[in-house]
């Protein structure tokens, strides 16, 4: 008993104090930047992304990158001839619209399985949600085909350094107890059917945030034939985190962004 | 016995079974067999000659052969020896699984992905592909569209029933109360105590093996490292090592030790994972917390060394991408330091608990002979008694040339996994110090620039989780034409779900958290 009250008096408070004080950000793999002035369009990085997220465009002699796509390899970072791709620092890339995230139109699979009412609820719900929720939220995670990076980052939300709980923030045992839902993966084929169980039993109103670039759009995953391209051709997303997978802090920053805390 | 013997010996003993036999390496027997004499050879390797069953893969090579090529690798672990048999099949080949239960689950995977029926299988059920699938779709076939998504069905799934007074089935899943990814299972109880677990898996199934064929290597590689999240380094290396051997390459020798180290992280980082779920799913709040301050330490290292916490993109096919150890030293020793000191003090403090060893011990005892009849690997295995690391019994990288234990102990129950574990962190530790000593200054990796047609390689690393293999085959343009991955997990499932019989369902969370086993690595 006295070596653990040592031991608890050695580190009383490991908690980190983000987002109210910034992060050092200088040492992590972030987002690619493509340097216009550099880039020569040769295409290098173009045919050889693992995740094809990289776009040219040859007519308006421009290139870019999918974000929400990106699987931030650094490979277009290493193979490009003229060094025009560089990985920045930026890992807060939350957004509510996808679009945001890409250069290339946005074309979203038919929504086949659930009825047209979601997204009448959720257009009519939304006001009310900021309302509601005040400074507190509960959130389910739901796995839907993830490769667990993920999951273990939101499971890293929890822990002693980052500890959300501070912030209002819980996660609930049951999507019955939620406001939120947390999703990671693809939407794979047979997660399709639990994802939108669990989206109708949480009670409206309720946000659903999207982790990861699978998430977001299906990832190195995209068109096989056992997942969808995100969950956005299932249920209606309000906040896009990319990343692969994103860290606990642009996970927690996304979360409060759905919630318009930042 | 020496290490050609294997060749001779089946040879003699199997004259009419054998088509050809070669060494590939030093350690790999390959023998290309009649298919009506599998049977006999595997029980032959398998019974008489102690060697587990540790891989089985199916390959369509209807349009050169005319048929599916069945691939089945014993180890010889103690003489550091692969055997791989190859068997042709046209739509049915012999089950081995009525004498070798390791084998069950290998060929009902076929089963479902090739449509190659094991005949004589105890279990005719459907396995990766749940209800909602349409029969007579083999993904794996050559002839399935890889974008191919069929309709949707409605088709019951069958559990194994426990009929009598009293019992009852308590489903659980797939979407868990905890932060965990999907999978279902199916306990049937009587009272308290579980009689029979069923786990039904393959909810995060993404088709990964298909979304690898025709890829060229260096695409096929970032998929590896997204097999398992928390198995990136792991995974990426057995991959990375197939590749290798394909090209025939060498990973420079500063290259080798920066991956040993690197995988040493990984596991360390899983480890302290897994020793704080132990805690947690007793409620020992104290002991979370500060195994969970390791983890973090060991993340905060990882970020130092590489800035990526999954260690991605750390590995290429041919060595490290970058040459992270320069001038790192000091600061990775400073961590060690303390991780080391800090996991000495609450291991003794963890020790000292008795409510807590009163929970972890006796509690999902793996038996030793259902370890070696499941061929469990990794601490899961080793904590029942099989000595399986794949860092001893077939080394890679730098791992013969350091100076470390593996770790076996016989219990086979919570504690004995949650020693395993602890020991084993300890050994991570110092060999990523032995490691970063004995690394000269030199080149960390190799470019590769294509890969041979038409062949095939194994790359074997020791994850976290255990035993890990991965099989890649080249097609006539030197692309992937199938590539197999047979993750640690698939083997201990089975193995968990004999665990927790005769247990009471509220210690399942904990003997599932001292496996910890991954879906996505199971599923694919």
């Amino acid at each position: 008993m006295f070596e653990m009250l040592k031991k608890i008096a050695k580190y009383p408070r490991v908690t980190g104090n983000y987002p109210k004080e910034p992060l050092d950000k200088s040492g992590f793999v972030g987002r690619p930047e493509i340097n216009p002035d550099k880039c020569s369009l040769c295409g290098e990085c173009e045919r050889r992304c693992p995740s094809s997220a990289v776009v040219l465009n040859n007519t308006e002699k421009t290139a870019g990158i999918n974000i929400d796509e990106c699987i931030f390899c650094g490979l277009c970072e290493e193979i490009c001839p003229e060094d025009a791709v560089k990985m920045s620092h930026e890992i807060e890339l939350a957004v509510k619209n996808r679009e945001e995230l890409r250069v290339s139109p946005l074309v979203i699979e038919e929504r086949d399985i659930p009825s047209e009412d979601y997204e009448v609820l959720c257009g009519r719900v939304k006001d009310k949600i900021m309302k509601k929720f005040g400074r507190s939220l509960q959130i389910r995670e739901v796995d839907a085909g993830s490769c667990n990076g993920c999951d273990y980052e939101i499971n890293a939300l929890n822990n002693p350094l980052n500890d959300v709980d501070r912030l209002g923030i819980h996660f609930v045992a049951s999507p019955r107890h939620a406001d939120m839902l947390l999703v990671t993966g693809t939407a794979s084929r047979n997660m399709e059917l639990a994802l939108v169980k669990t989206y109708n039993a949480a009670p409206d109103p309720k946000l659903v945030v999207a982790v990861g670039a699978c998430a977001c759009s299906g990832g190195i995953f995209r068109d096989n034939y056992a997942v969808r391209n995100g969950i956005d051709c299932i249920v209606p997303v309000d906040v896009y985190i990319p990343g692969c997978p994103p860290r606990p802090p642009a996970i927690l920053y996304g979360i409060l962004k759905a919630i318009d805390r930042i | 016995m020496k290490k050609t013997d294997y060749d001779k010996l089946i040879q003699e003993t199997f004259p009419e079974a054998v088509i050809k036999t070669e060494y590939k390496h030093e350690n790999m027997l390959y023998a290309e067999i009649y298919s009506r004499s599998i049977r006999d050879l595997a029980l032959f390797l398998n019974k008489e000659k102690g060697c587990p069953l540790i891989f089985m893969a199916a390959c369509d090579k209807r349009k050169e052969t005319g048929k599916f090529s069945v691939f089945y690798v014993f180890a010889d672990r103690l003489r550091h020896i692969l055997i791989v048999l190859k068997i042709h099949a046209e739509t049915e080949y012999l089950s081995v699984s009525k004498d070798i239960p390791a084998a069950s689950l290998y060929e009902r995977e076929i089963k479902d992905m090739f449509g190659l029926v094991p005949t004589g299988h105890p279990d005719g059920r459907r396995f990766v592909f749940h209800g909602n699938w349409p029969g007579g779709n083999f993904p794996l076939r050559k002839d399935f569209d890889r974008k191919h998504k069929p309709e949707f069905m409605k088709r019951p799934l069958y559990f194994q029933k426990v009929i009598g007074g009293g019992t009852y089935e308590i489903p659980v899943g797939p979407v868990h109360a905890g932060i965990i990814e999907p999978g279902h299972f199916r306990f049937s109880v009587a009272g308290e105590p579980i009689i029979n677990l069923e786990a039904q898996l393959y909810f995060v199934h993404k088709g990964i093996e298909k979304l690898c064929e025709g890829m060229d290597f260096e695409r096929a590689f970032y998929v590896s490292e997204r097999i398992s999240g928390d198995e990136t380094f792991s995974n990426s290396l057995a991959y990375c090592q197939a590749i290798e051997k394909l090209a025939s390459v060498t990973v420079p020798e500063r290259g080798s030790y920066t991956r040993v180290i690197f995988a040493e992280l990984e596991r360390l980082i899983c480890h302290f994972g897994d020793l704080s779920g132990i805690c947690t799913d007793v409620a020992y709040g104290f002991a979370w917390s500060h195994f969970n301050l390791l983890r973090i330490w060991s993340y905060q290292l990882a970020d130092a060394l590489c800035g990526v916490r999954f260690l991605r993109s750390v590995n290429v096919p041919g060595g490290v991408r970058k040459d992270y150890m320069a001038g790192k030293k000091e600061i990775m020793n400073e961590f060690l330091d303390k991780i080391q000191k800090e996991l000495e003090d609450i291991m003794k403090i963890v020790g000292r608990n008795n409510q807590f060893n009163d929970r972890i011990e006796h509690t999902g005892i793996l038996k030793h002979h259902t370890a070696e009849d499941l061929n469990a690997v990794g601490p899961g295995g080793r904590a029942s008694g099989v000595a399986c690391d794949v860092r001893k019994a077939f080394p890679y990288e730098k791992y013969s040339g350091l100076n470390w234990n593996e770790i076996v102990k016989s219990d086979g129950d919570v504690a004995a996994r949650m020693e395993v574990k602890a020991g084993e962190c300890f050994e991570s530790i110092s060999i990523m110090r032995q490691a970063a000593d004995a690394m000269s200054e030199g080149d960390v990796r190799v470019d590769i620039d294509s890969l041979p047609p038409d062949s095939w390689e194994i790359g074997m690393t020791e994850s976290s989780r255990g035993e890990n293999i991965h099989f890649v085959m080249t097609d006539s343009e030197g692309k992937i034409d199938r590539y197999k991955v047979r993750t640690p997990s698939f083997c201990n499932w089975p193995a968990l779900c004999q665990a927790v019989n005769g247990n009471i369902v509220p210690d399942f969370p904990l003997i599932n958290k001292s496996f910890n086993l991954s879906y996505a690595g199971n599923d694919l």
